[in-house]
């Protein structure tokens, strides 16, 4: 107990005469540390997004090319039919002139977009629906690989496509986010670890005379450890505090708003989120000490 | 120690080839003009610098061999006083005694007990809460002596202590000195005052260059 007392007191010395560094070392740690946060918390709403709509939509659209004879498309047809995951009553066939009238009828206000067609170039097509959403993936591999007439078939679109474009551009953001975080992170290290050596310097006459005196090692080294784990704590706090507003005042708002894109974050997020940041916090702290010492006190 | 050679960096030969015992309960003097090996001897002993080249032992222990972790262990039965004092000059004298003993993990009440103990002993019982800048050179010396035995170490180390003293002080602090040697602590006191020696008429070991050129039994300080 005696021993604690004196380490934390040296810490809260220590702190206090290199505020200023001190606090633009927790104030990055903050920074790194909310951005993870935030990184974390919108990528999670997102997949949920995903989730949400890869739940409703269950359809698969097939194209084929013009050169498909009528045998060919009833065999398709037939194979469509017969995979299990897919509603066999709601397999429908569209044929060019069906897929132009839907076309024209969509697009009646435009009239110049189909006015001027002299050929029908829209495809053939089939539209099916699958019996749980879910197994959108499922059906398109099933299609793909083992469909007759593969060369038949020009183009296999679902909704999942487009959600797989969108999730791989948000996919670049994590990686842009996380790159950023380690970068920072790198940062409130080295950021930390300077703090730690003006500490030493500060103290140095001090460390020579508990040398002189027989302390150990690590009773010399404790101080400062915990004055760098202390400003790693700090600026997590900061930061938790910080994903935390931004979670209450903006993402929740965006959740209620934009209520079609059917935003969600996880329940179990926050919990699990939280004690990762503190100690991200704590290891950054950690990490910026032990540098710090290993480079600079000679013991 | 034996056949003890420090060279520092640029062969500036420190100490050349020194061998000497000093016995346990012996007070020594270490005498030679300035740059003669004095301190780089002390130095060796509490491990601040590392011999280039023979053995050193204290109480049969090779310290060249010690493992890192252990020089706090073998400092704590050393105690050193130097010229400058080393205190700290943020903490009473009180603290900076007691100093001695948290660092080396000893409770709170112990050194409530022991520190006004020693402080009485060196003659400054009654300034445990002044600042070592109020006080004489003589007085803050003995505050560092106090430090230095504080522990009870069997071994103490004094590199020129009388030098930043009032010399009508300086025997005050030798015989404070005298005083913990007859408590049975080995004294090893690095001095280049004649005068001091000269009164106290203690074993001499006189360095030159680096070398011992002469060591005799009460005896004075030169020719």
């Amino acid at each position: 107990m005696n021993k604690v007392t004196y380490f934390l007191s040296e810490t809260w010395v220590s702190l206090r005469k290199n505020l200023i560094l001190a606090v633009a070392a927790i104030a990055v740690v903050a920074v790194s540390l909310g951005i993870l946060g935030l990184v974390v918390m919108g990528w999670n709403m997102f997949s949920n997004m995903i989730k949400n709509a890869e739940r409703k939509v269950g359809e698969v659209d097939v194209y084929l090319n013009d050169l498909a004879t009528q045998e060919e498309i009833a065999a398709i047809e037939a194979f469509l039919v017969s995979i299990p995951e897919v509603d066999p009553t709601k397999v429908v066939f569209k044929d060019k002139d069906t897929a132009l009238q839907e076309f024209k009828e969509r697009f009646k206000d435009q009239p110049e977009l189909w006015q001027y067609i002299q050929e029908n170039p829209l495809p053939n097509s089939f539209e099916v629906m699958t019996k749980d959403p879910k197994d959108v993936g499922k059906v398109v591999g099933e299609i793909q690989n083992n469909a007759p007439y593969p060369e038949r078939i020009e183009d296999i679109k679902s909704a999942s496509s487009a959600i797989e474009k969108l999730e791989n551009i948000f996919d670049k953001f994590r990686q842009i986010g996380i790159i950023g975080v380690i970068a920072l992170a790198i940062i409130a290290v080295l950021l930390v670890s300077v703090t730690i050596q003006v500490a030493i310097f500060a103290r140095r006459k001090e460390i020579g005379i508990m040398k002189l005196v027989g302390a150990t090692n690590w009773f010399i080294r404790w101080p400062f450890i915990m004055e760098g784990v202390l400003e790693g704590l700090v600026g997590a706090v900061v930061a938790i505090l910080a994903a935390l507003a931004v979670k209450v005042w903006i993402l929740d708002k965006l959740i209620e708003n934009l209520e079609f894109l059917r935003l969600s974050l996880s329940p179990g997020l926050l919990p699990v989120l939280v004690p990762c940041m503190l100690i991200g916090g704590i290891v950054i702290g950690a990490l910026g000490s032990a540098y710090a010492l290993g480079r600079f006190l000679e013991v | 120690m034996r056949r003890v050679t420090k060279v520092y960096k640029g062969n500036v030969y420190a100490l050349e080839d020194v061998t000497v015992d000093i016995e346990r309960g012996e007070f020594a003097f270490l005498v030679g003009p300035s740059g003669s090996g004095k301190s780089t001897f002390i130095k060796l002993l509490i491990k601040e610098e590392e011999p280039t080249g023979g053995q050193i032992y204290i109480a049969d222990t090779n310290i060249n061999q010690m493992r890192k972790w252990k020089v706090p262990y073998l400092r704590r039965k050393i105690g050193c006083v130097f010229q400058d004092f080393k205190l700290l000059p943020h903490k009473t004298v009180y603290q900076n005694v007691a100093y001695a003993m948290e660092v080396t993990g000893k409770s709170h009440r112990l050194a409530e007990q022991q520190v006004p103990e020693v402080l009485k002993l060196v003659g400054l019982g009654h300034k445990l809460d002044s600042f070592p800048d109020e006080l004489s050179g003589g007085e803050q010396q003995r505050v560092a002596i106090a430090r230095a035995f504080i522990n009870r170490p069997p071994i103490l180390l004094a590199d020129e202590p009388t030098g930043n003293v009032d010399p009508s002080l300086a025997d005050g602090v030798v015989r404070l000195l005298e005083k913990i040697n007859d408590s049975g602590t080995t004294v090893i006191m690095a001095t280049h005052d004649k005068e001091i020696v000269n009164t106290f008429r203690k074993r001499v070991i006189a360095m030159e260059n680096g070398r011992i050129i002469r060591d005799q039994d009460r005896g004075v300080y030169g020719e």
